[in-house]
């Protein structure tokens, strides 16, 4: 048999409900994996030995009373810090949360564990989930598999480490504007942002609330499109979440008859050499499946990074005012007053990056300028979101590259604006609600991973998934970085 | 990649900064400051570029799934959401089943 974090998360599952392996067998290998490499890599915050260990010998319990297991049973699945288990730190890769004891489950995480999912350990993050680097995090920056020296994206950069390097064959991600697509892509596997809605964000700390969604990064699209019939239910506890019955993901090797492709090569005009040729090359594999290429308006989305940043820092302004220091969190010990409290544990607890976007989003909705910059880039966002509209009346997906090149080296960004562009092509998803998927497209010249984004319209989540089964299945470029083959 | 950047340099200075530090309840270190200050007139001169679209004829976008415009009500009923004891553990000081803070009252003379 071959080594068990060789497996898609579907194989291993498969394997374990016909008694081939049992579910302490993998908790063990996976957890020897962590002990192994996560010291270089970062990826996880902390792991959950005891609670991963105990889980698999109820399912092992219940495997061998032939009761029936769930649709993840003895998947290792990472949650990214960002979203509670009860009784677990919940510390978003922020200071201000080192000591946050989560007192419920997060609806995703409750999901996963009714399917007999085993919850590994709690992913490194950028603070707040504010960066597309993972250099943001409070505690340590992640490392990309591929390359220790290089980023693996941000901010479920942590996800996307352990995922890529086998330490666990799923984790929950945050994408608020591309983060769980961009890391994915860095790091060579499958990243899924679903239709704004889908899934439930009670018990996910909120950063922008009209833009997050929470997805899966798995190694492969069968993967993502099982945890995506888990995930995706309607939860009374988020007002967002949308009332509609779980979609049912069968994926055809085949794409649909007549399936057509948008591409908007007036907006991807400057493309960089590497991700040109590479993006040229996915639209040869869906043009082999026998779609149909067609060229679609939206220009507007080069306005999308000045439109997130003024509506993501915004609302994240208003979201992160909780933290006060006051009902839980870090106090400030030298604070002698109310207001001592609120500004020092403030002061000693958010980041760098933290405190610049929280200042932003007060600006930019304070008197004077919400006119000019909240309320300009809400009807921005609205045009946005009708380009989108008319695009998806000619076609059924839109294919765009996820990133402006693969995965950069630590420190090599500095400016603010040259690191919030690199989400120049994640962003306008979620402006837009859109489900969006990143699936790996191939590797540049120095042997970094590359992906291509296949978006859809609200709602279209299963045919997003079934576009890019087809693609995976016809390009194969799913690898394990050579370092954590063994 | 290059993109259109319009750059009108905005009046972000100093004196806005300690007014949007006091509004925002956040205290920052001198380099902070600098850093913070810088950075906040690189990213508004950088948004300006949203001059360029014409939204007069534009809606304001107030909701993210078109076709699903209805509000998510339900009962008002009361439920065992979360309790005292639990909500409290994650307190950073507390005294009597309530959260302590330093006194807001001055007593009067």
């Amino acid at each position: 048999m071959k080594h068990l974090h060789h497996f898609s998360a579907t194989e291993l599952r498969d394997a374990f409900i016909k008694g081939e392996v049992s579910a302490v067998k993998i908790v063990e290998t996976f957890l020897s994996r962590i002990d192994k490499h996560n010291k270089k890599l970062g990826a996880f915050l902390s792991v959950l030995n005891t609670r991963a260990l105990l889980k698999a010998e109820a399912l092992d319990k219940k495997r061998a009373h032939n009761q029936p297991c769930g649709k993840m049973a003895a998947i290792p699945v990472a949650i990214k810090d960002n979203m509670h288990i009860m009784g677990e730190t919940t510390t978003c890769g922020s200071k201000f949360l080192s000591n946050y004891k989560a007192p419920f489950n997060a609806t995703s995480v409750h999901l996963l564990e009714q399917e007999d999912a085993i919850l590994i350990g709690k992913t490194n993050m950028d603070e707040f989930a504010m960066g597309s680097s993972n250099e943001n995090s409070a505690y340590f920056p992640a490392q990309n598999p591929w390359n220790l020296k290089r980023v693996p994206g941000g901010s479920s950069g942590g996800s996307a480490a352990a995922v890529a390097a086998r330490l666990s064959l799923m984790a929950t991600g945050s994408d608020t504007g591309g983060s769980i697509r961009q890391p994915a892509a860095f790091c060579g596997i499958v990243g899924y942002k679903p239709t704004y809605g889908r899934v439930s964000r009670y018990g996910l700390v909120a950063f922008g609330s009209s833009l997050d969604q929470i997805g899966p990064l798995t190694p492969t699209v069968a993967d993502a499109a099982l945890s995506m019939e888990v995930l995706g239910h309607h939860c009374p506890r988020d007002a967002t979440s949308l009332d509609l019955p779980p979609d049912s993901y069968r994926l055809s090797k085949s794409l649909e008859e007549g399936a057509t492709i948008g591409v908007p090569w007036s907006f991807l005009e400057n493309l960089k050499p590497e991700i040109r040729e590479n993006f040229n090359q996915s639209i040869e594999v869906m043009k082999s499946l026998g779609a149909k290429i067609v060229d679609v308006d939206l220009d507007v989305i080069k306005y999308s990074i000045a439109v997130y940043y003024i509506l993501a820092t915004a609302e994240a302004s208003t979201n992160l005012a909780r933290f006060d220091g006051i009902r839980y969190g870090v106090r400030s010990k030298e604070a002698k007053t109310l207001e001592e409290i609120y500004e020092n544990s403030r002061k000693n607890g958010f980041g760098r990056e933290v405190k610049k976007r929280i200042m932003l989003g007060t600006y930019v909705l304070s008197a004077g300028y919400q006119d000019a910059y909240y309320k300009k880039a809400q009807k921005v966002r609205t045009q946005i979101m009708d380009a989108f509209d008319q695009a998806f009346g000619s076609c059924d997906i839109v294919m765009m590259p996820v990133t402006t090149s693969g995965a950069f080296e630590h420190s090599s960004i500095m400016d603010p604006v040259e690191m919030y562009l690199q989400d120049i092509f994640t962003v306008s998803a979620n402006l837009a609600g859109l489900p969006a998927i990143s699936v790996p497209s191939g590797y540049n010249k120095i042997g970094m991973p590359l992906g291509v984004q296949m978006i859809g319209a609200q709602m279209c989540d299963v045919s997003v998934m079934q576009t890019a089964y087809a693609y995976e299945q016809a390009s194969q470029h799913c690898r394990i970085p050579r370092d954590y083959e063994a | 990649m290059v993109f259109l950047i319009h750059i009108y340099m905005s009046n972000f200075d100093h004196q806005t900064l300690e007014h949007l530090k006091k509004l925002c309840r956040i205290e920052c270190t001198e380099e902070e400051d600098a850093d913070i200050l810088n950075s906040l007139n690189r990213v508004l001169d950088f948004a300006a570029q949203l001059n360029e679209v014409n939204t007069e004829n534009t809606k304001t976008c107030r909701y993210v799934l078109r076709g699903m415009l209805k509000n998510q009500m339900r009962e008002d009923e009361v439920k065992d959401v979360l309790s005292r004891e639990k909500f409290l553990a994650n307190a950073p000081d507390q005294i009597g089943g309530m959260i302590r803070v330093p006194s807001v009252l001055k007593p009067s003379s």
